[in-house]
């Protein structure tokens, strides 16, 4: 059985150490597994062990993080390995790969998240700065925090409390176990040189075109899951409880950058599902947002899910004409018609922003759009900006927002922008450019206001809160420069609880703390939409977690009848 | 001819150092330090110092043994062009490319000249009669319609409609199966100038005198065509043809993305997407020197084809 997917872009690497793009992740989890991950049906999103026995032992002080591995995990077999039989996962796997995305000739784009906090680790990242190249450093050299205390078993000393360590790093693909005999063996190319322990192993990667994965013959095994959400039994989603995955022999990723092939090869039958293109939204999904008929009769479904991100204009908050001006921000966000901007860029199919937890999360707000921080009001706005003038001591001068690129959308987005503050009398210029520049100018605080998002790695808002911390500021997430000592202190106090509903309160409440200051236009929050073919089983969309493969199932039956279907339809001319 | 050949190389020296120097300026000085891109929205300064050590930008610019200048020569000189932001080896990415562009270029060009020149010969030799009007006016139609219409049309009807060809590019197939409708495309889109200017070509040979005299000694129109007119039309050709192959080595930049072909088009496309002026700079440079080294070949050919040239 044979799985055919899309991907819309290629992949850069398949090292899990220094991953961070959504695509290389849909691929490389299926290679590597991580500690933990969310439970595939279930929701809210739970967490699960993986590689790990069962759920951590946490200290009283929340300090320290103590995990048994499972035992009899082999990496699959490969030639950086002794006799090319891989050997078995062991703890000190994990610790090596946290150590290596410590080590900073490694320039991993995952050290951020661990940045000052597992005790003694920021000590290895400085000793690893005297060596002149990543393999050259010297992993045998203990850090304090991070041991494996037996083959079995490794112990996580933070310097604060993490509650959310488990979501952000442990189920994360950058701290999968990579095994330190294929690092060494393959150096820089381990990039295209996977050995994980999954139940996948690639076969070939011909970059920009063709991925193929193939069943990992010596993976330990699972069962596809008993238990899931009530609607999932009726959506056929635990039909095949209990049998043992991974269903498919091979998976197959045609990368395919332009609509019109990736569109045609899932009309044709050749791709097992797809994110609806921009150019097609009319012909797959009705005014009701239902599956067409022409796509109902060729058999294909229609699922839609919040795909948990926000996207904004921002406010750099040092800028003298915005920054000390509350009536000039909120008239800013009076005046933008979201609405408008969502039908016109994404085919009506995105939900208003209406504060930057987006919905998806654990503390969304389902009450957050009453408050009015994205309310549209020209009136208001006009109004606002009276007072915005009466506070800055004259007309608003000529602002400037920064747009991260020169391609269509960005122009039509930048237009769109100007008109919408024409409306209310304020003058925008828009500043094109490409990322690497945007970036730089962003992180000095040289953009006036920016177009910016940001999607969410984890059911916690945590990353979204972190966006406005003092101590976060650029180079940090907080792009904004927004500082409020109320709001850090409250921060501060939030950050170490674990998950409760007082602490939901307090996420909300920090939330609203920001909002009230206006730093960014929240725009919309994502919502997908994609089809798949009725052959292709157990899709059920899940936002946090890639390493899925395993549990799709493809009735080669069905699959074998399209092409009489396409014909039959042809001859109806449907 | 020895001369001639060490004297043109000679003079390839100033071009290529001034290639060097241009693709320099403009990935190197204006396009500015891409380490925060390699590195990642969320990077430290530490993170970026090190990706910017690693790829050399924190070396000066041109004054000194050791700078980016005198890494950007060493490459081009030793073809070693270091590694792509994707940290691949840049020439076994191009080296990669090379075959499937040529499978694809190699195969639409021939049949393309071919056509051109062939039907430009019976065009030139009923030039004037309604033949010739229609040949001109769908010549112009063609030229008038836009490329990437030609590959949507042609994917949609012919690989999706009446499925004849694969959609894209399938690697588990014969690559002549995948390259079938892009080679296709490719001539048909391309027709439409090329026969309008070798019917010019032709229409210049056949009117001077000795084909009217070729005629008037009883030769058949098939014989003054193809072996009279032909060779004395070959200059053009030459100049046409010699200077069109470094672009086969290249591919087709809309073909091969459109149709999943990973040819050096595809890669050249998906370079200048990421911003990976390292994979640029490299392409932009060996095409540099394919163009110098073709038209040195160029020169050497007619004088192998036209008597009246020669090598002083």
């Amino acid at each position: 059985m044979v799985l055919r997917h899309i991907l819309r872009t290629k992949i850069q690497t398949m090292d899990p150490g220094n991953l961070r793009d959504l695509y290389s992740n849909m691929v490389v989890s299926q290679i590597y597994e991580t500690l933990y991950t969310y439970h595939f049906l279930k929701r809210p999103y739970e967490v699960i062990p993986v590689l790990a026995e069962e759920p951590p032992r946490i200290s009283a002080d929340g300090l320290t993080y103590t995990i048994r591995i499972k035992k009899g995990v082999r990496f699959q077999n490969d030639q950086c390995f002794p006799g090319g039989k891989g050997r078995e996962l062991k703890a000190s796997d994990f610790v090596y790969a946290i150590k290596r995305i410590a080590n900073a000739k490694y320039a991993s784009q995952n050290w951020a998240p661990l940045n000052g906090r597992i005790v003694g680790l920021d000590e290895f990242r400085e000793y690893t700065k005297g060596f002149k190249k990543e393999w050259d450093v010297d992993y045998n050299k203990s850090v304090e925090g991070l041991r494996a205390l037996d083959d079995y078993t490794l112990q996580i000393e933070l310097i604060s409390p993490w509650p959310q360590i488990v979501e952000i790093i442990l189920s994360d693909t950058c701290t999968a176990p990579v095994p330190q005999e294929a690092v060494d063996f393959y150096r820089q190319d381990i990039i295209r040189h996977p050995v994980g322990t999954g139940p996948f192993k690639l076969k070939k990667w011909q970059q920009s075109c063709f991925i193929e994965l193939v069943r990992n013959a010596d993976w330990r095994g699972e069962l596809y899951p008993s238990e899931g959400e009530p609607s999932d039994r009726e959506n056929g989603f635990l039909d095949d409880a209990g049998k043992p995955v991974p269903f498919a022999d091979r998976i197959i990723w045609r990368i395919i950058e332009e609509d019109q092939p990736a569109w045609l090869m899932l009309m044709r039958g050749y791709a097992d599902a797809l994110a609806i293109p921009k150019d097609n939204f009319d012909r797959a999904v009705s005014a009701e947002r239902k599956a067409t008929q022409e796509m109902t009769d060729r058999g294909i479904e229609l699922k839609t899910f919040n795909d948990p991100s926000t996207f904004w204009i921002g406010f750099n908050l040092k800028d003298p004409v915005l920054g000390k001006n509350l009536p000039l921000r909120k008239a800013l966000c009076r005046a933008v018609d979201r609405q408008r901007f969502i039908d016109l860029f994404f085919n009506g199919r995105d939900e208003i922003a209406h504060g930057f937890v987006c919905p998806g999360l654990d503390s969304y707000d389902p009450n957050i759009a009453q408050c009015g921080y994205s309310r549209y009001d020209l009136a208001e706005a006009r109004q606002l900006l009276r007072e915005a003038e009466r506070t800055y001591g004259g007309p608003i001068p000529k602002l400037t927002v920064a747009m991260p690129g020169t391609d269509t959308f960005y122009r039509q987005f930048g237009q769109f922008l100007q008109r919408q503050y024409e409306q209310v009398g304020i003058t925008l210029a828009v500043d094109y450019m490409d990322w690497p520049t945007y970036m730089e100018r962003l992180n000095k605080g040289q953009c006036q206001m920016f177009s910016s998002g940001v999607s969410a790695g984890c059911p916690d808002a945590i990353d979204f809160l972190d966006m406005f911390t003092t101590r976060n500021f650029a180079p940090g997430g907080n792009k904004f420069f927004y500082s409020n000592p109320a709001y850090d202190a409250l921060y501060e106090k939030t950050r170490v609880m674990p998950a409760s509903p007082q602490r939901m309160e307090l996420y909300r409440k920090l939330e609203r703390m920001a909002l009230e200051d206006y730093p960014a236009v929240f725009l919309n929050h994502r919502v997908a939409y994609t089809l798949n073919h009725a052959w292709y089983k157990n899709y059920k969309p899940h936002v946090f977690s890639y390493g899925l493969s395993k549990y799709r199932r493809v009735d080669v039956e069905l699959r074998q009848q399209y092409p009489e279907l396409l014909k039959k339809l042809e001859r109806e001319g449907k | 001819m020895t001369a001639f050949i060490i004297r043109r190389l000679c003079y390839m020296v100033p071009i290529v150092f001034g290639v060097l120097l241009v693709t320099f300026v403009l990935f190197t000085v204006v396009g500015g330090d891409i380490s925060q891109q390699i590195a990642g929205k969320n990077a430290d300064a530490q993170t970026i110092a090190e990706i910017r050590h690693e790829y050399g930008f924190d070396k000066p610019l041109f004054w000194s043994l050791d700078s980016q200048f005198t890494d950007h020569f060493k490459k081009a000189f030793t073809f070693d062009f270091g590694r792509a932001m994707d940290r691949e080896q840049i020439s076994e990415k191009i080296l990669r490319g090379v075959g499937p562009s040529l499978m694809l270029t190699g195969p639409m060009f021939l049949g393309e000249l071919i056509a051109a020149i062939s039907l430009a010969l019976i065009i030139a030799f009923v030039r004037g009669t309604v033949w010739d009007v229609t040949a001109v006016v769908i010549c112009v139609a063609g030229m008038s319609i836009p490329y990437l219409s030609f590959i949507i049309f042609g994917q949609y009807f012919f690989a999706y409609k009446l499925d004849w060809f694969p959609i894209i590019y399938l690697p588990e197939e014969p690559m002549i199966k995948s390259v079938g409708l892009p080679i296709l495309i490719g001539i048909i889109a391309g027709l439409g100038a090329e026969l309008r200017f070798y019917r010019t070509v032709m229409l210049d040979e056949i009117r001077n005198d000795y084909v009217r005299t070729a005629f008037a000694k009883g030769l058949s129109a098939r014989r003054v065509l193809f072996k009279h007119v032909l060779k004395n039309a070959m200059i053009p050709i030459i100049t046409s043809v010699v200077l069109a192959l470094p672009t086969l080595i290249l591919g087709s930049f809309l073909l091969e993305r459109f149709f999943g072909i990973p040819g050096l088009g595809y890669l050249m496309i998906e370079a200048i997407g990421s911003r990976d002026f390292f994979i640029i700079n490299a392409m932009t440079f060996i095409f540099s020197l394919l163009i110098v080294i073709f038209t040195l070949l160029t020169d050497i050919c007619y004088v192998l084809v036209d008597p009246r040239i020669s090598f002083k």
